[in-house]
């Protein structure tokens, strides 16, 4: 299959792009939105959207074979890793699904359509319109492809001209969704523009920036903090920047009968984008007084996470990336030898100046000749961030106040807690998670598979592109 | 600690044992434990490593006999380097041992200064709150007077403060001087790729850039190693003394790496006495024919996922 070229992303990689030629396409695409985008039905876009993503599940889509056989190469993940990555994604994408987000975020599903209103404002005389942005950017960042594509779908939704910016490594995915859009419907695909330039190219940024109405972008602190202040005044503007997540298992779900079954479901999330999405866990916190103690799940864990990579192989990784978990795991492992050995001498040596107090427990699991994938269990509870590609700490606690109380470090950075806690115990936990700023709970397992209608950093995410017209009918 | 190292790797001391068996310490490990057979009431100098603020210190532990160890192998390390020649004198932009008596990099300018170096030396870094800073006025003024060769040694942001606060000023230094920068930005400076630093050097101190030396060392280890001559390049070609031995390992599978394959530099210093001999860096490189290329703590490039990443090892 060889792709067409239409999108500037297509241009062979030592094309040089002008300021011009951004411009250019931003008046294209916006000139084939107006003729044939903003004034489609919003369910004929719903079919075509779930059209679309039903073919990239099936395995002879060629752009699915494509993506799998040349993305592991770019995006450094398995075709496994990929495929489930991607699955997780288009298995959202039904009617249904998007009929939910659309009924979520507007409270009617065809207020992109006219004037309408569920029956609470209808009672006191209101409706209300949705317009999404005219030309809708995107700052697309690093190489997990899954928020490109809903954002390029929600823009969709949305009847906006989209110019998506792609980063070097890493925007192979988006381009060929872009390109399965175009082949399903060439009208659609004019309406769209991709690109791809190392971030912070001032003139091309600020060629874009000018034609924007909305701006959504993705990645660090510093690269949101860079674009804000080159945006004009009304262009409004979505930054999600870099998150973390990590779980916590319940005393009451620790028995040996769901310990290993619980410790499959969060090896599943640790190898999910091999662990490099704001959704995957660093931690996981395992309440003390379980039949299975912290130390008891972090084997099973590493079990769990070892028969994972016979199926999901992680990849190959950069030198300076293995090297960083190479120096973790030595570290650690140091730390497991000389605990051991100093609780044995405590035992029978007296203590004094010369013997060093012992420190707290490390026990470390891994790969063997690899750096595959690794789980440290630490007594220390204090939280830790992960160097991720499948690296996962497992830390005691006494409960919730407890685990929020070591996770202050990271107050505010946190997208996902990952729960195993029984039912109506985790009722009376939520209000205290939700009130100490975590934006989404969701049981272990299915931390990196959050539904269409998930709320980015608990914001609307079909919501925060729209602009509202009301009419107050009395 | 080192023992239970050993016992964890199944090694153990035999006559067979060759050092190439030995498990490396990983550097890090030195900021969280006395690595030291010293006992507390022997141990006279303590020097720590010049990390980040916030983070606790490597620290490597001395009593008087490991100490004129090292002093010996810094010694012997530089002739065997540069030769038996006349060595200039030591000018230093550190501040001196006295100053700062648990740096590692001032006590081994101290150490220079007396010998090989006809003493005393002169130091030209002070203590502020923010750091380590240079006189330069001083230094600048004394520079322009200078009528015999000297070795001028420094860290790397050392010399960017030096060069960024006169940008229009050169110094002739006289035939025979040598530069010796020993890396490190630490976030003082702004960083310079080596080739850069060493033609700006060459450019403004007025000598050729084979006369410019970089070295390799860090507290936890008692034998630096020095770049051999080459045309100023990213990535220096070191050499370390012959009672060192290194090797570069894969970071996935431990082993050692075919020649010219990036890897984890581990080093054997013999004279590491009473602390641990068998060091693993956080450093790349790669084995060559004549050394070692160091390729440094190359950074993680660019973000590949949208998951905070902590920058830094986790501090015990």
């Amino acid at each position: 299959m060889i792709l067409p070229q239409l999108f500037l992303a297509d241009l062979p990689s030592d094309a040089v792009l002008t300021p011009q030629l951004i411009r250019d396409a931003c008046i294209a695409v916006k000139r084939n939105r107006a003729n044939w985008l903003a004034h489609r039905r919003t369910q004929e876009l719903v079919e075509l959207i779930a059209f679309a993503a039903e073919r990239w599940m099936q395995p002879d889509s060629g752009f699915r074979r494509i993506a799998l056989e040349q993305g592991a190469a770019e995006t450094g993940f398995s075709p496994a890793t990929l495929g489930r990555g991607l699955d997780t994604l288009f298995r959202q994408l039904t009617v249904e699904g998007l009929q939910a987000l659309l009924l979520q975020d507007l409270g009617d599903a065809q207020r992109l359509d006219g004037f309408a209103a569920p029956a609470a404002e209808l009672r006191q005389g209101r409706l209300a319109f949705a317009r999404g942005p005219e030309m809708l950017v995107h700052i697309a960042a690093g190489n997990l492809p899954n928020s490109a594509l809903l954002s390029l779908v929600l823009g969709i939704l949305t009847r906006s001209a989209q110019f998506m910016k792609l980063p070097r490594n890493g925007n192979l995915i988006p381009r060929l969704f872009a390109h399965s859009l175009a082949d399903l419907e060439p009208k659609l695909g004019s309406c769209l523009e991709l690109a791809v330039w190392t971030g912070g190219h001032d003139s091309l940024e600020a060629a874009l920036f000018h034609e924007a109405d909305c701006v959504t972008a993705q990645g660090s602190d510093e690269t949101l903090q860079s674009i804000a202040p080159r945006l004009r005044p009304g262009c409004r503007w979505i930054p999600h920047g870099h998150r973390l997540s990590f779980g916590f298992i319940g005393s009451d779900q620790l028995s040996s009968f769901q310990a290993p079954r619980i410790a499959h479901r969060a090896a599943a999330d640790i190898t999910a984008w091999n662990q490099m999405g704001c959704l995957s866990p660093h931690v996981f916190y395992v309440e003390d007084r379980g039949s299975v103690s912290a130390e008891g799940f972090a084997e099973f864990l590493a079990g769990a996470l070892a028969e994972r990579e016979a199926t999901e192989p992680r990849g190959p990784l950069p030198v300076e990336i293995a090297a960083e978990i190479a120096g973790r795991r030595s570290l650690h492992e140091l730390r497991q030898a000389h605990h051991r050995v100093t609780r044995e001498e405590a035992k029978t040596v007296p203590r004094g100046a010369f013997f060093e107090a012992p420190q707290a427990g490390t026990r470390v699991w891994a790969s063997a000749e690899s750096t595959d994938w690794t789980v440290v269990f630490e007594e220390d509870p204090r939280f830790r961030t992960s160097c991720l590609n499948r690296f996962v700490y497992v830390k005691p606690c006494r409960g919730l106040e407890d685990l929020l109380r070591h996770a202050e470090v990271v107050r505010g950075q946190i997208s996902t807690l990952g729960t195993a806690v029984g039912e109506s115990r985790l009722a009376e936990m939520v209000p205290m998670i939700a009130q100490w700023g975590i934006t989404r709970i969701c049981p272990i397992g299915k931390m990196q598979e959050p539904p269409t209608g998930w709320r980015h950093d608990g914001r609307p995410t079909l919501g925060d592109l729209v602009v509202w017209t009301d009419w107050e009918t009395v | 600690m080192l023992q239970a190292w050993a016992l964890r790797h199944s090694v153990s001391p035999s006559e067979d044992l060759t050092w190439d068996r030995i498990p490396a310490v990983p550097t890090e490990a030195f900021k969280e434990n006395e690595l030291t057979c010293i006992p507390e009431s022997a141990r006279t100098t303590v020097f720590h490593s010049s990390g980040t603020t916030g983070q606790k210190p490597s620290r490597h532990i001395h009593g008087p006999v490991s100490l004129r160890l090292y002093e010996r192998s810094l010694r012997q390390g530089i002739v065997f380097r540069c030769g038996t020649r006349r060595f200039p004198e030591l000018w230093s932009l550190t501040p001196s041992p006295e100053v700062a008596p648990h740096s590692s990099l001032a006590h081994m300018m101290g150490t220079l200064s007396l010998d090989p170096c006809p003493g005393p030396g002169r130091f030209w870094g002070r203590i502020t709150p923010e750091g380590w800073e240079v006189d330069i006025e001083g230094l600048s003024t004394a520079l322009t007077t200078l009528d015999r060769p000297i070795l001028l040694c420094g860290t790397a942001f050392n010399f960017v403060h030096v060069l960024d606060a006169q940008p229009e000023r050169r110094w002739g230094l006289p035939e025979g001087s040598v530069i010796l920068e020993t890396g490190g930005y630490k976030g003082r400076s702004r960083v310079l790729p080596r080739s850069e630093l060493h033609w700006c050097l060459a450019r403004r101190f007025g000598i050729p850039t084979r006369s410019i030396l970089t070295e390799y060392g860090m507290s936890e280890m008692s034998s630096p190693g020095y770049s051999i001559p080459d045309a100023p390049e990213d990535h220096a070609l070191i050499q370390f003394p012959p009672w060192t031995r290194t090797r570069v390992v894969s970071p996935e599978t431990g082993r050692c790496v075919a020649q010219g394959e990036a890897g984890l530099l581990q080093i054997c210093d013999l004279a590491n006495l009473w602390s641990a001999m068998m060091i693993q860096t956080a450093d790349l490189a790669r084995c060559e024919d004549d050394g070692i290329r160091l390729i440094g703590r190359s950074p993680v490039a660019e973000p590949r996922g949208c998951s905070l990443m902590s920058p830094n090892p986790p501090a015990s």
